[in-house]
C-alpha cells in the first residue's frame, strides 16, 4: 500500500517539539497542587533531569547535524537549525516555569511543610553559619581543587554536567610598596568544582526542633570562597554548569572491537562541545562574558537561572526523612496469584500461560524464573538478552550462579544502552568471569528485545520455557515502570526464542517465525499489514479498531498507516507517553484517531498492541515504539498474546487508561495536551486502580488457597527486597 | 534411552551449519535449533586445494560455537560432516586433526555419493508420495556449492548417480574474472556448463523418460523461492519466471530484494541457471522441493540406526540396484553375478561366528560379488586391476569412499594374487587396518563363492556351513556334476584357512 498521500510534512510534528511537550506534561505533575507536596518535588527534579538527557543526545545530535552541513529536512519539515532555534525559546520557557513552580509554589510550600531551603548563605542564622563553616573545613575544603586563569594557566577543563563556582579574582593589596599596575587590580579568572563525590544537599541545624533545615554544597563553598584564594581578593563568585555534545556516534563498521571502542569513547565523551550554559541570573556581567568566550557559546545556549542550578538534586530532598505525610505511600508490589503456592515455578507454567503486570504485580517471579533455573539439576541452558540491569542485581548473580553450576548460560549484553555503557561492560566482564558467554549483539543494531529461554530436559523430552516482556530486565525500574510480560512454554515461541539467539549470536535468521515478530526486517511491514487490515475491514462495514499504547510514535510510514486507517474509518485510539509526532483531527486525515498520554507516579512503559480484526481480536506485546529507531535499528520482539484469559487481562489494562481522567492529558488538534473534563464523572486514576486490583487479587487468592487446608504451613520468608 | 539429544553438522562449500533433533520412538525425531553461518570455505579450496588459516580460525570458532549450543540441549551424540570442500582438499588430514585439536570435534568427509545418499534419504523420510513418485522415472537434482549430484530412478529403484563438478560456488568462482567482459552472465554459465551436461544426458538419459524431478537441499527453497513454496511444487512456469526475474540481475540488487546475503545472493544466478538446464534436458513439467537438507539426511540415518525410527524405504535395495546397473553397464553376466552373490550370502551368513561381521559388511560382500566381473568389459586379460579401477571411479550411491574402497579391494584380489597389509602401499591403495581385515575376509568369502560358479552355470544351489571345532564343513548343495568347481576349489581353501584359521571342508549333500 502506498501511503505518500499521507506522509505531507503538515501532517506531522517535529519529535523534539513534542517531546518538550512531555516534559512540559511532567512539570504539570510539579504543579498540580492536588499531589502531595513531595510528590511534586520528584517531578520537579524529573523534569530537570529529563531536560539534561535532551540537551545532551538530541540537542547535541542537531548541533552535529549543522555543523556537518546537513540540510535535510525532518517530517514535519524542519531543518537541525530550525529545530535548534525553536528548541532554545521552547527550553527557555520550560526552565522559566520549572523555577517559576519552584519559587512560588514549592519553596513556599516546603517552609509550611517545616523543610526550610537555605537560598542563599547569607542568610544563615548565627549558629548555622558555625556549622557550616565547620563543615566547610572538614568535609569540603580538602577536595576542591580552585584553578585560576592567567597568562601562564591556559582556561581549564570544565567537566560535562558537573556544577562548578566561577570567581572573578584580584592580588590582595599590600599596603606597601605598591606599584602602579598592581592598583588597578587586574581580574582574574578562577574556577572550582563542587565536588560530586559529596551530598549536593547538606543538613544543618534548625531554628526550630522538628524542622529540616537545608543548604546546598555550592553556597557552603560560596560562603568560604575566599580560604581557596588566599592572596586575592574575591570580587564575585557564581555557580555554572555546562553540558557537552554527548551522544556517541560510534563508526560501528570500523569499529573492530566493540567493548574497546565504546571504552575509548566514554573517556572521550567529556571533551565534547559545549552545549549549554547555565548560570545564576545575577551573574557578574564580567565573569559572565569570560565564560561565554571560553566556552564559545552563542547567547540563545546560555540560561540565566532564577534559583539553584541543577534541580535533580530535589530527588535528593524528596528523600530527606520524616516528610512521609507529603509522600505518596511507596506502593508494594503484590504476589503475582499463580505464584502464590508451592509449586515449583516450571510447573506453573506448565499449566498454562501466565501474565505479569508490573509494578502492580511484583517482579520476584522474573528473578525467581532465573534463580531456579540455576539451581534445577534438569536445566540445561539460560539465555537472556540485558538492556539495562539494576546495580547489585540479582538476576545477574542468579546467572552467574548458574554458570557455576554447569549451566550452558548465554548472556546478551547491550553495551550500547545510552548511559549505561559503564555499568554493562562491569557486568559483562563479571558473567564472563563467571563462566557465562557473553555476547555483545549484533553491529550497528541494539538489542532491545526482552527475552529469556530456559531449556529444560524432562521426561518428554526438551521442553522450552520463554519468558518475554516489554520492559528491562531490571529488578529496581521494575517498581516504578509499568511494564507486562508473559511465561510460557508453547513450543512455537519457544522455537522462536531459539532462533533470536542464533540470530543474535551472529547466525542466520530463521527460515520463518512461527509466533515472534522481529524487528529490524520483519517488524514494520507486519505492524503495516495489521494496520491496512484494519483499514480494509473498516471498508467492508466490519468492527474496526486499533488501540496501542507506546512510549513514543514518530514513525512516518506507521503514522501514514494510521491515517489512512482512520480515513478508511478505522478507530484508532493511542496511549503514547512521550514523543507524539502524529496529528490528530486533521481533516479526512485524522478525525478518527485520538491521542493521550499518561503521566502519573509510575513511568508508562509498556507497549500494547490491540488489532479489532474483524470481531476476532488479535493483541500483540513487545519491547518496540512505533518509532524508525526501534523498528529499523534495533533487535526488538513484539509478541501476540494468545492465552484468552490474559487477553481480557490486557483488554482490561488498556480500557482502564482509556478510562483515566486523573493522569492523562489528551492531545488537541492544535498540538496541545490537555487534561479531560472531570465534572460529574468518577475520577479514575488507572495506576492507581490497577494497585488496588492487583492487591485485592493477590489477597483473595492467598484466602482462597488457605481456605483449602487444614492445616496452615508456615511462609518461607519473604524475598529480601533487593 | 527413550529421549535423546543428536546435533548435525554439515561443513558446505559456503555456509557451515548445524541442526539439533530430538529423537525418541514416540515421535520420531523433531528439531529444536537450526543455525547457519555463511562461510565460503569453497572459495580457496577450489583454487588451491587449500583452506587460508583465517577461513580456518572463524571455522573452529563456529564449530566451537556449535558445541556450546549442542550443550544448550544436551546433545548427547553428534555427525560432523564435512563435503565437497572438504574433498577437495590437498591436506584434509591435516585440516582435520587442527579441527579436532582446536575443537575436538571429528570431521568426517562424506564422498559424493555418501552425501547425495543421505540427502535422498531425508526426502524418502519425509515424503510418502515419494515411493509413489519413483515408480515412474524421476530425477533427483542436489546442487551445492562444489559439485552437484543427480540420481536417476525407474521401477521403484535408483538407476545412476553422477556427481559433476558443476556447484554454485565452483561455477562463480571460476568464472569470476569473465563476468566483468559480459552482461550476459547467465549465458557465460550456459556455455560454462554444456559440456558436462551434454555428456550426462547422452550417456545416462538416452532412454530414460523423466517424468518427476526432486531438487533437493535448501538454498532452493529457502533463498531462492522463499514463500512462494507453500506446496513445495515449483511448475516450470514458475521457474522460468523466477529465472527471467533474477538472473539479469547484480548480486547487490538479488540480495536487497530477496533479503539474504550478498555471498549466498552470488550464488543465486549459477544455481537457477544450472537448475534450469537441467529442467531443459529432462524436460519436466514441474519440479518439487521438499527443502530438505543434508542434516536432515544425517539425522534421518541415525535415527534410523538407532531405531527410533522405522525404515520407510529399503534404501539398500537402492544401492544394490545401482550396482547391478553398474554390472550391466559393463556387460557382467546377470546370472552369474546373481549366482555369486546368492552364493557368498549363503557362506556368509552360515558362518557369521567365524567372520564375526554384520550387515553392512554383508551388503558390502554383496555389492562386490555384483561387480567382480566388470573389469572383463575393458580388458580379458586385467579383469581385475579394470574392475579395480572402475570401481574406484563410479559413485555408488551410499557408500563411503573408503567402503568403495574397500569392494574395490575386494573384487580385485578375487582374481589376482593376494597382498598382505604392508604391501598395499606400495601399490597405491590406502587402506586402514580394520577395513584391510574385513576386505580380506570379504575376498576370502567371494574367492570362494565365485570359485563355486565357474563355469558360470550356477549349478551350486546352496551352501551350508556347519562348524565343527576348528573345522568348517560346507554341505554344498547341488544335483549337478559339480567336479570342475571342487577341484578349482583347493587353491581357494588354503587362501580361506590363512583368513578364518579354520580348515575347510566341502561336502556335497546328502553325501557323507
Amino acid at each position: 500500500m502506498d501511503f505518500e498521500k499521507f506522509e505531507k510534512k503538515e501532517y506531522f510534528v517535529n519529535r523534539e517539539l513534542s517531546w518538550l511537550k512531555f516534559d512540559e506534561r511532567v512539570l504539570s505533575e510539579a504543579r498540580d497542587k492536588n499531589l502531595p507536596l513531595f510528590d511534586r518535588l520528584k517531578f520537579l527534579s524529573i523534569t530537570a533531569s529529563n531536560l539534561d538527557e535532551f540537551f545532551m543526545v538530541r540537542v547535541a545530535s542537531l548541533k552535529d547535524q549543522v555543523h556537518a552541513g546537513y540540510h535535510k529536512t525532518d517530517i514535519a519539515g524542519m531543518t537541525a537549525k530550525e529545530q535548534l532555534k525553536e528548541i532554545s525559546v521552547r527550553t527557555h520557557e520550560l526552565v522559566h516555569v520549572q523555577y517559576n513552580t519552584l519559587n512560588r509554589s514549592l519553596i513556599p510550600a516546603l517552609e509550611k511543610a517545616g523543610m526550610h531551603l537555605v537560598a542563599a548563605h547569607e542568610n544563615l542564622t548565627e549558629a548555622q553559619s558555625v556549622f557550616v563553616d565547620r563543615y566547610f573545613e572538614d568535609n569540603v575544603y580538602p577536595v576542591l581543587t580552585p584553578m585560576a586563569m592567567d597568562s601562564s594557566r591556559p582556561f581549564p577543563l570544565i567537566r560535562n554536567k558537573t556544577l562548578n563556582i566561577g570567581a572573578l579574582i584580584s592580588k590582595k593589596e599590600k599596603s606597601d610598596k605598591l606599584s602602579k599596575k598592581d592598583k588597578t587590580g587586574e581580574l582574574l579568572f578562577a574556577t572550582v568544582q563542587v565536588p560530586s563525590v559529596l551530598p549536593r544537599v547538606v543538613q544543618i541545624p534548625s531554628k526550630k526542633d522538628g524542622d529540616t533545615t537545608v543548604i546546598l554544597l555550592e553556597e557552603i563553598i560560596e560562603r568560604n570562597i575566599d580560604k581557596l584564594f588566599l592572596s586575592y581578593d574575591v570580587i564575585c563568585a557564581h555557580p555554572y554548569r555546562i553540558m557537552r555534545n554527548a551522544d556517541l556516534t560510534i563508526d560501528e563498521d570500523e569499529a573492530e572491537d566493540l567493548l574497546v571502542e565504546i571504552q575509548r569513547q566514554l573517556k572521550k565523551r567529556q571533551w565534547g562541545e559545549v552545549i549549554r550554559l547555565e548560570v545564576e541570573d545575577n551573574m557578574d556581567e564580567r565573569l559572565l562574558k569570560i565564560l561565554k568566550t571560553e566556552f564559545d557559546i552563542k547567547e540563545a545556549d546560555v540560561f540565566e537561572i532564577n534559583g539553584p542550578l541543577d534541580l535533580t538534586m530535589l530527588m535528593k530532598v524528596y528523600g530527606a526523612e520524616g516528610f512521609d505525610a507529603y509522600k505518596t505511600p511507596r506502593y508494594q508490589p503484590a504476589p503475582v496469584p499463580e505464584f502464590q503456592n508451592e509449586k515449583d515455578i516450571f510447573q506453573v507454567i506448565r499449566e498454562g500461560d501466565v501474565f505479569l503486570h508490573h509494578p502492580y504485580m511484583s517482579f520476584d517471579p522474573v528473578v525467581n524464573f532465573v534463580r531456579q533455573a540455576a539451581k534445577d539439576p534438569d536445566v540445561l541452558a539460560i539465555k537472556q538478552t540485558l538492556y539495562r540491569v539494576s546495580g547489585n542485581s540479582p538476576i545477574i548473580a542468579a546467572l552467574a550462579q548458574a554458570a557455576e553450576n554447569g549451566k550452558q548460560v548465554s548472556v546478551l549484553v547491550e553495551l550500547k544502552a545510552r548511559f549505561d555503557e559503564e555499568n554493562n561492560i562491569v557486568w559483562a566482564k563479571k558473567l564472563e568471569k563467571a563462566g557465562c558467554h557473553v555476547i555483545y549483539g549484533l553491529v550497528g543494531l541494539k538489542t532491545h528485545s526482552k527475552i529469556t529461554l530456559v531449556v529444560r530436559r524432562e521426561e518428554t523430552g526438551i521442553r522450552r520455557y520463554v519468558h518475554l516482556a516489554t520492559g528491562n530486565y531490571n529488578d529496581s525500574t521494575a517498581k516504578l515502570y509499568t511494564d507486562c510480560g508473559i511465561f510460557t512454554c508453547d513450543e512455537r515461541f519457544g522455537e522462536d526464542a531459539t532462533a533470536v539467539f542464533n540470530m543474535l549470536s551472529g547466525y542466520s535468521e530463521p527460515k520463518s517465525w512461527n509466533k515472534l515478530i522481529v524487528a529490524p526486517i520483519w517488524m514494520k511491514d507486519r505492524f503495516l499489514s495489521l494496520i491496512e487490515r484494519e483499514a480494509e475491514n473498516a471498508k467492508k462495514g466490519l468492527p474496526a479498531l486499533i488501540r496501542a499504547k507506546m512510549n513514543s510514535l514518530c514513525d512516518p510510514k506507521i503514522i501514514a498507516g494510521l491515517y489512512y486507517a482512520s480515513s478508511c474509518g478505522v478507530q484508532v485510539e493511542l496511549l503514547v507517553r512521550g514523543i507524539c509526532c502524529l496529528k490528530v483531527g486533521v481533516p479526512g486525515i485524522s478525525e478518527n484517531i485520538h491521542v493521550r498520554s499518561i503521566v502519573g507516579e509510575f513511568l508508562e512503559h509498556s507497549r500494547i498492541f490491540y488489532f479489532e480484526n474483524g470481531g476476532n481480536p488479535e493483541i500483540y506485546m513487545g519491547s518496540a515504539d512505533w518509532m524508525p529507531r526501534n523498528l529499523d535499528r534495533r533487535v526488538e520482539i513484539v509478541f501476540p498474546v494468545e492465552d484468552e484469559k490474559i487477553k481480557k487481562e490486557l483488554e482490561h489494562v488498556l480500557d482502564l487508561e482509556f478510562k483515566d481522567n486523573v493522569k492523562a492529558h489528551i492531545l488537541q488538534p492544535d498540538g496541545t495536551y490537555v487534561k479531560p473534563d472531570k465534572r460529574g464523572k468518577a475520577q479514575i486514576n488507572s495506576q492507581m486502580e490497577f494497585c488496588i486490583e492487583a492487591t485485592e487479587k493477590a489477597a483473595l487468592h492467598k484466602h482462597e488457597e488457605k481456605k483449602s487446608r487444614v492445616f496452615i504451613p508456615a511462609e518461607p520468608a519473604e524475598d529480601i527486597e533487593e | 534411552m527413550a529421549v535423546m539429544t543428536f546435533a548435525a553438522i554439515d561443513i558446505g562449500s559456503y555456509e557451515v551449519s548445524m541442526k539439533i533433533f530430538e529423537m525418541s520412538k514416540r515421535i520420531g525425531f523433531r528439531e529444536l535449533n537450526d543455525v547457519r553461518y555463511s562461510l565460503e570455505i569453497g572459495k580457496g579450496v577450489y583454487s588451491d586445494g587449500k583452506i587460508d588459516s583465517e577461513m580456518l580460525n572463524v571455522l573452529c570458532e563456529v564449530l566451537n560455537d556449535f558445541k556450546r549450543l549442542m550443550q544448550d540441549f544436551g546433545v548427547e551424540e553428534y555427525r560432523a560432516c564435512g563435503t565437497s570442500a572438504f574433498r577437495e582438499l590437498v591436506n584434509p588430514l591435516l585440516i582435520i586433526e587442527q579441527i579436532y585439536q582446536r575443537t575436538g570435534m571429528k570431521i568426517e568427509i562424506l564422498s559424493s555419493a555418501e552425501q547425495h545418499f543421505l540427502g535422498y534419504k531425508s526426502i524418502a523420510a519425509i515424503e510418502k508420495g515419494f515411493k509413489k513418485m519413483i515408480q515412474k522415472g524421476t530425477a533427483i537434482l542436489d546442487v551445492g556449492g562444489g559439485s552437484l549430484q543427480v540420481s536417476l530412478f525407474d521401477k521403484d529403484a535408483l538407476v545412476t548417480t553422477q556427481g559433476l563438478k558443476m556447484g554454485s560456488l565452483r561455477i562463480r568462482q571460476r568464472l569470476q574474472e569473465l563476468e566483468k567482459t559480459t552482461i550476459h552472465y547467465d549465458k557465460l554459465v550456459e556455455e560454462f556448463i554444456r559440456n558436462d551436461l551434454m555428456s550426462f544426458q547422452r550417456l545416462y538419459l538416452k532412454d530414460k523418460d523423466i517424468r518427476n524431478v526432486i531438487l533437493m537441499g535448501d538454498f532452493i527453497t529457502d533463498m531462492i523461492f522463499q514463500e512462494e513454496m507453500e506446496d513445495r511444487i515449483i511448475t516450470r512456469e514458475e521457474f522460468m519466471k523466477r529465472y527471467e526475474d533474477t538472473v539479469g540481475k547484480s548480486v547487490d540488487l538479488l540480495a536487497q530484494e530477496m533479503e539474504i546475503d550478498p555471498e549466498y545472493a552470488s550464488l543465486v544466478v549459477p544455481t537457477m541457471v544450472v537448475c534450469r538446464n537441467f529442467i531443459d534436458i529432462f524436460n519436466a513439467e514441474s519440479l518439487w522441493a521438499p527443502g530438505v537438507s543434508l542434516l536432515d539426511g544425517i539425522a534421518y540415518d541415525f535415527a534410523e540406526k538407532k531405531k527410533f525410527l522405522k525404515s520407510v524405504h529399503n534404501f539398500e535395495n537402492d544401492i544394490l540396484v545401482t550396482s547391478k546397473n553398474i554390472a550391466k553397464r559393463y556387460s557382467s553376466s546377470k546370472s552369474h553375478i546373481q549366482g555369486t552373490m546368492n552364493l557368498c550370502l549363503n557362506i556368509f551368513d552360515s558362518m557369521k561366528k567365524v567372520h564375526g561381521m554384520g550387515a553392512r559388511e554383508r551388503l558390502l560382500l554383496q555389492i562386490a560379488a555384483l561387480l567382480h566381473d566388470c573389469g572383463k568389459y575393458i580388458s580379458m586379460e586385467k579383469g581385475s586391476e579394470c574392475s579395480y579401477q572402475i570401481i574406484m571411479s563410479t559413485d555408488i550411491i551410499g557408500l563411503s569412499s573408503m567402503e568403495r574402497q574397500m569392494i574395490a579391494c575386494a573384487v580385485r584380489f578375487n582374481n589376482s594374487a593376494f597382498v598382505y597389509y604392508d604391501e598395499l602401499y606400495s601399490m597405491g591403495i590406502a587402506i586402514d587396518r580394520e577395513s584391510y581385515i574385513k576386505v580380506v575376509k570379504m575376498t576370502a568369502i567371494l574367492r570362494l563363492a565365485n570359485a563355486m560358479d565357474r563355469s558360470h552355470y550356477q549349478k551350486v544351489k546352496g551352501i551350508k556351513a556347519v562348524l565343527k571345532d576348528r573345522e568348517l564343513q560346507m554341505i554344498v548343495d547341488s544335483a549337478q556334476d559339480i567336479s570342475l568347481e571342487l577341484g578349482l576349489l583347493k587353491d581357494k581353501e588354503a587362501f580361506f584357512e590363512e583368513v578364518f584359521g579354520i580348515r575347510l571342508v566341502l561336502r556335497r549333500k546328502g553325501r557323507a
